[in-house]
């Protein structure tokens, strides 16, 4: 009788198996989280929060366009610094030292417009049609949880003028087909050759759709409070700001 | 009938779910599910590196570089080889062979596990393994009992078409050895050429220019653990030219009788030029023979000791891809020839014993060598190496602790000699902080328990040193024998033991105990032979077959471990290489062996490690280790009456043989057992057992040892150096109990806020290996019975007067989770200008005292006290609240000069929009402005930039670079800080006082004329909202 159930509970559970594929995860992760559909219509969104290390909040928003479009605004002391700009052609960022404007490197801006253009609002929604390629690499466990790892495969980049795969893996928990953490591989600079993995909690619903509102990179958490969709943007944002024509008077160094 | 037989049905069903029911309410969590985010971390060393057993280089792409290790697994290079990155972690770390297909190198990568330089020491591998992207993830292709692959070639047309070449068994007979061909890419085999059970491939090499034609080495060889055979008539060079159809012996020039290991290559550049290497009978026709026929014919060129030496150690020749008649072979320090194997010269100064070369793809100048210390490489084709120095891959035989703060690590490694270092340093475990104590191969190393004394020793205890720290005085100590005694046997790795009762009593074994009361100055054998003392397992010097070798690695019949018991020094415990366990209960008077008590362990299995417990002087625990017979399996025994019976604490949930066991000294069911594939756990005596992977690859753990103050578990691993498990206490509680709760925090101790500080230095950390520190943070630790996904889940703390002090990020992970706390507070808000105030991102430390620890986890809410104590340093305690007090003054006055500055700010904006409404008193109008332009001119800094065109410092960042200064320190505050503050205080008064001038004469009038305009009047937030936002 035992032998009979367990063949039988064992007969359910490979059935079960065998029939899950990358794409079954995906469409239970879209359908999960809000439908396919509200997905897609999807404009854009921003998200107002916290970066912090160990005592130090950083407010933070970040905001992220259909069109591929970025910005990453963070604050310091009431100073505003812009980060990983997008305005459709190239991408930019805020010196520290100077807080003026700086290009990114050609090979950046190639490699982002390659693949994070068109990842929103999530690299899996219409990855056949960009190219990408999805595989089930089998059972993992997580954070301590059981989970599927899927291997995304995007195209290929440029790195220091050589060409190398984009690949990254991502852990959807078992239970709700929630991706709760990604590995990514560090491309380079000392720890090239790495994995970077991130984390994602707290999902919560935005407008019907679920987001986490917490998300840890190599330590350093982002806390979101408020998640915006479709936000209304003035299209500046993104522009890299012009050089100040009369440079400011500096005092002789003492 | 059939009632009763459908009733009984009915029954067994019931107990059946009652069965179920009650395993359902025993959990059982296993590995990363219940280690949550306890993590190990790694403090090498790698300064000294370790053995490198195969180098493999992209054909394409210059910068790829990948090192596999004889313990360490496989280390991968982007960037030509100046660091090297793991990939192989969760997998056998005796690596043998790495090939990539040529048709896709950048992805596919195959990995023949078990190292083919057989030393004693050689760990043993688990099959072929295959990555199809870079080496992220692997799948285990198969020949699981293969112990060692040495070759492993690709049909440059046809990625199918893959050729394994396995060496087999060292230590025992075995079926699986050979050449085995797939035509699918891995999913079935042929095995194509085997020659005995006995004689393995040790060398596979297709001709680069012709995929049919390949070239199969074949080695008779046999290890035991005390002795070593290489050669035999079944040594054989074989040459296939149809795929591995028909194979031939190419012995044409080569002696008859019997031959050892060959090293083979074929030139890249030319496929009828080959260079052998040859172990024969007679030392003329040894080392190097060449043939320009492709195997038709051969002539000896060399005989010369690089080319000889060691063969078992050294068989690699290798060709520059781009020159016939340059040509590499490893040996003790690796030879080079420019004249196609004539005359040969050693290669540039490295460390000894080369395994593997490798040229890069297109500059010949360019060499990396693998050796018994790690890769190096040189530019300048040969003639200077350089050591590459990320790579802790140092292998440990032993490790042991001391009670510095922070405390010591200690051991010794393959050939390597011994070593201490801090498990901590300012900036982490460099290089440079490791101090040599010892020479040759390296194995215990114990610090004397009250002096600073440190008994350290060479292989074979030749030199047992007893070193003098302070006085950096060194006297060898070792047991000698006296008038009567036989030739005293020592392990390879000699047992050297200290006594909790008596500091300066110090243990030897060689197949007699031997006790010193004075370190070792005078000896007494307290034992009889405590080996089987099997004169047929003596005989050395034979040892080697072709070539002798008597290193003294083989001794046998000796004692390898020794415990004396810390509850009672007269109970001692002795465990010998040939399966011997004893014990005294009366400090070695008389002798009693329990060997035969040990059901179900083979006779003479090496007993490794004896472990007396802590908790009962009756108990004890022995682990053995049967590998040099051959037999993998896992044993270790407990004991609870001094040996009379034990009981195997082994469950299928482990995997490999062990080697060494750690009891914890509070829990007595925590035990921690090091394998030859990494950690397992037990959190219930054995009952279960859990692989810890929490950044622990799966190296071979030699020995694990406790740090008593910190409670931490510390291991000396047999190729990725020593790791460290910190603070491992919260397992002491996990019980069933604990595993039914959704939550559990586990008790913590207070923490003392840390103090100690020194400069770091970050030269050299680009390229060099940094150990990690353990995390000083005050800790909050629990159990979560399940992940946390959806919904709010946050973590601050509260002071006792339940004010806000922190915001931690809480782990979220099922199991256990490690939620650190740098004991800082929030940072003041500063002044807005046109730049940073570096000073004001200093956040205050916590006072110490009681805090509470708030979890809210959806709606439920956790909380758990937390206590932060001083550091006991001779700060007085006034001095400590001096020092608070002035840091929270200056906080305060930061926070009050930013509101005044956003006063101000708002007042300019005002002001400037009122100019542009009016047309009467727009002189006024502008003086206010100037004035209040002036003003803050002088609190904040306007111009400039963050580096080096910063402007001259204003009120702002005079404040916080005194905030900063105080606040970062930890004793009362110095005159001159106090007369700053004086100075600081008075111009911040003046700036008020003119402010508020400023704003009853000027700025009142101001608001009067925007009555008569649409200006908005300005809307002041609150001191508090200013803050809070």
């Amino acid at each position: 009788m035992k032998n009979i159930l367990l063949v039988l509970a064992l007969a359910f559970f490979i059935g079960n198996y065998a029939q899950t594929s990358a794409d079954d995860i995906l469409d239970n992760y879209f359908e999960n989280t809000g439908g396919k559909e509200n997905w897609q219509k999807l404009e854009g969104i921003k998200m107002i929060g916290n970066v912090s290390g160990q005592g130090m909040e950083i407010p933070i928003e970040i905001l992220q366009l259909k069109d591929g479009r970025q910005y990453v605004k963070i604050s310091f002391q009431g100073k505003e610094m812009m980060q990983g700009v997008y305005n459709g052609k190239v991408l930019w960022n805020t010196n520290f030292m100077t807080q003026k404007a700086e290009e990114m490197t050609t090979e950046q801006t190639e490699n982002f417009k390659m693949n994070q253009v068109k990842d929103f609002p999530s690299p899996f929604l219409n990855y056949k049609e960009n190219g990408y390629q999805v595989e089930l690499l089998g059972d993992e466990t997580m954070e301590g949880a059981e989970c599927y790892k899927i291997k995304l495969t995007q195209k290929p980049v440029l790195v220091d003028g050589k060409e190398e795969e984009s690949v990254s893996f991502y852990y959807f928990d078992k239970e709700n087909y929630i991706p709760i953490a990604v590995e990514m591989e560090i491309k380079s600079g000392q720890m090239k050759g790495q994995m970077m993995k991130s984390t994602m909690s707290d999902y919560d619903e935005v407008g019907g759709l679920y987001f986490p509102f917490s998300l840890t990179q190599m330590g350093g958490p982002l806390s979101i409070e408020k998640i915006e969709l479709n936000p209304e943007v003035d299209a500046v944002m993104f522009e890299m700001p012009k050089e100040e024509e009369t440079p400011p008077p500096v005092e002789e160094k003492k | 009938m059939q009632r009763i037989i459908l009733l009984l049905v009915q029954l067994l069903f019931f107990v059946l779910i009652l069965t179920l029911n009650a395993q359902d309410q025993e959990i059982v969590l296993k590995g990363k599910q219940l280690f949550g985010s306890m993590e190990a971390r790694h403090i090498g060393p790698a300064l000294m590196s370790g053995r490198i057993s195969d180098l493999e280089v992209h054909p394409t792409n210059p910068r790829i570089i990948y090192a596999g290790t004889a313990g360490g697994g496989v280390w991968k290079s982007s960037n030509g080889g100046t660091t090297f990155t793991p990939i192989f972690d969760d997998y056998v770390q005796s690596i043998g062979v790495v090939t990539l297909d040529p048709n896709k190198p950048d992805n596919v990568i195959w990995v023949g596990t078990g190292e083919t330089w057989t030393r004693n020491s050689t760990s043993v591998g688990d099959g072929l393994f295959k990555s199809v992207d870079g080496g992220k993830n692997w799948d285990k292709i198969g020949f699981e009992n293969s112990d060692r692959i040495a070759g492993i070639e690709i049909n440059p047309n046809n990625s199918n078409e893959i050729y394994v070449g396995v060496l087999g068994a060292l230590w025992g007979d075995s079926d699986e050895r050979g050449v085995y061909k797939t035509i699918d890419g891995g999913k079935t085999w042929d095995k194509i050429l085997f020659i005995d059970n006995k004689t393995g491939c040790s060398e596979l090499i297709m001709d680069p220019n012709n995929p049919n034609t390949l070239y199969a080495a074949f080695w008779e060889f046999r290890r035991t653990a005390w002795s070593f055979n290489s050669g035999g008539y079944q040594s054989a060079l074989y040459k296939t030219t149809d795929a591995g159809k028909t194979w031939n012996k190419i012995h044409n020039g080569f002696p008859s009788g019997k031959l050892g290991r060959f090293a083979f290559a074929v030139a890249p550049s030319n496929s009828n030029r080959l260079y052998a290497v040859l172990e024969t009978e007679n030392d003329k026709d040894n080392g190097l023979w060449r043939s320009n026929d492709a195997g038709a014919n051969w002539e000896h060129l060399n005989n010369d000791f690089g080319l000889v030496v060691r063969p078992f150690y050294f068989s690699r020749i290798v060709v520059d891809p781009n020159n016939q008649d340059i040509v590499i072979k490893g040996g003790l320090n690796g030879s080079i020839s420019r004249d196609g194997g004539k005359t040969f010269k050693s290669l540039g100064n490295m460390h000894s014993d080369i395994h593997d070369i490798a040229f890069a793809i297109n500059n010949s100048d360019v060499i990396y060598a693998g050796t018994d210390g790690g890769v190096y490489s040189s530019r300048d084709g040969g003639g200077t190496m350089e050591i590459v120095e990320n790579m802790p891959v140092s292998q440990f035989y032993h490790v042991s602790v001391d009670d510095a703060e922070p405390y010591n690590v200690y051991g010794g490694l393959q050939d390597n000699g011994s070593w201490y270092g801090p498990n901590s340093a300012t900036g982490g475990v460099k290089a440079k902080h490791w101090n040599p104590v010892g020479y040759g191969d390296g194995f215990r190393v114990l610090k004397h328990y009250t002096k600073n004394i440190i008994y350290t020793e060479m292989q074979g205890a030749e030199n047992v040193w007893r070193y003098d720290v302070d006085k950096k005085r060194i006297k060898t100590i070792q047991p000698l024998p006296e008038k009567g005694d036989p030739k005293l046997r020592f392990n390879w790795n000699a047992p050297m033991e200290l006594s909790t009762h008596q500091p300066n009593r110090f243990y030897m074994g060689s197949q007699f105990l031997h006790k010193s009361e004075d370190m070792g100055d005078t000896w007494e054998k307290i034992s009889p032979d405590l080996t089987t003392d099997d004169k047929s397992k003596q005989a050395q010097e034979e040892s080697g077959g072709l070539s002798q070798d008597n290193s003294g690695a083989e001794n046998h019949c000796t004692i390898f471990t020794i415990a004396e018991s810390t509850l009672d020094e007269h109970v001692i415990w002795t465990g010998t290489d040939d399966g011997q366990v004893q014990v005294t209960k009366n400090g070695g008077k008389k002798w009693k062996n329990v060997t035969k008590n040990l059901n179900g362990l083979p006779k003479n299995t090496w007993c490794y490690h004896i472990e007396a417990s802590v908790f009962d002087k009756a108990t004890a625990y022995a682990v053995f280790d049967g590998h040099t017979s051959n037999d993998k399996n896992t044993y270790a025994y407990k004991t609870t009456d001094y040996g009379k019976t034990w009981q195997s604490i082994v469950t299928d949930d482990i995997h490999g043989f062990a080697r060494s066991l750690q009891e914890d000294f509070v829990n007595p069911d925590l035990l921690f057992l090091g394998t030859e594939f990494g950690l397992y756990i037990t959190v219930d005596g054995g009952k279960h057992w859990s692989k810890f992977e929490n950044n622990m690859p799966a190296t071979a753990v030699h020995y694990i040892t406790m740090q008593k103050q910190t409670n931490d578990i510390v291991m000396g691993t047999h190729g990725r150096g020593v790791i460290i498990i910190d603070d491992v206490s919260p397992l002491r509680e996990i019980n069933q109990e604990v595993l039914n709760k959704n939550i559990h925090f586990f008790k913590t101790k207070p923490t003392v806020m840390k103090e100690k500080g020194g400069f770091a230095s970050f030269f050299g950390s680009e390229t060099q290996f940094v150990g990690r520190n353990p995390s000083s943070a005050a800790k909050i630790i629990y159990y979560l019975k399940k992940r946390h996904t959806f919904g709010k889940m946050k973590m601050e703390v509260f002071n006792d007067k339940d004010e806000k002090v922190a915001t931690l990020k809480a782990g979220k992970a099922k199991g256990i989770n490690i939620v650190n706390w740098n004991y800082r507070t929030k940072r003041p808000k500063v002044a807005k200008g046109k730049t940073f105030s570096f000073g004001g991102f200093t956040m205050p430390r916590a006072i110490a005292g009681n805090y509470k620890v708030v979890m809210t986890k959806g709606k439920e809410t956790y909380e758990v006290p937390l206590e932060l104590r001083y550091e006991d340093n001779g700060i007085s305690l006034a001095d400590r609240k001096e020092q608070e007090r002035i840091t929270k003054k200056l906080f305060d006055m930061t926070e009050d000069l930013a509101y005044m500055v956003y006063q101000i700010d708002q007042e300019i904006d005002f002001s400037t929009n009122l100019l542009k409404k009016i047309t009467v008193e727009k002189l006024k109008v502008q003086k206010t402005i100037d004035q209040l332009n002036t003003l803050k001119e002088t609190l904040v800094v306007t111009t400039g930039d963050n580096y080096v065109g910063t402007a001259e410092k204003q009120l702002r960042e005079k404040l916080s670079d005194l905030y900063s200064k105080i606040a970062g320190t930890y004793e009362k505050p110095s005159k001159a800080e106090m007369l700053n503050l004086k100075a600081i205080e008075y111009r911040f008064n003046n700036s008020k006082s003119n402010y508020k001038s400023i704003k009853e004469n000027d700025f009142s009038k101001l608001i009067k004329l925007a009555s008569k305009t649409e200006v908005k009047l300005i809307e002041y937030k609150s001191f508090e909202e200013f803050i809070e936002n």
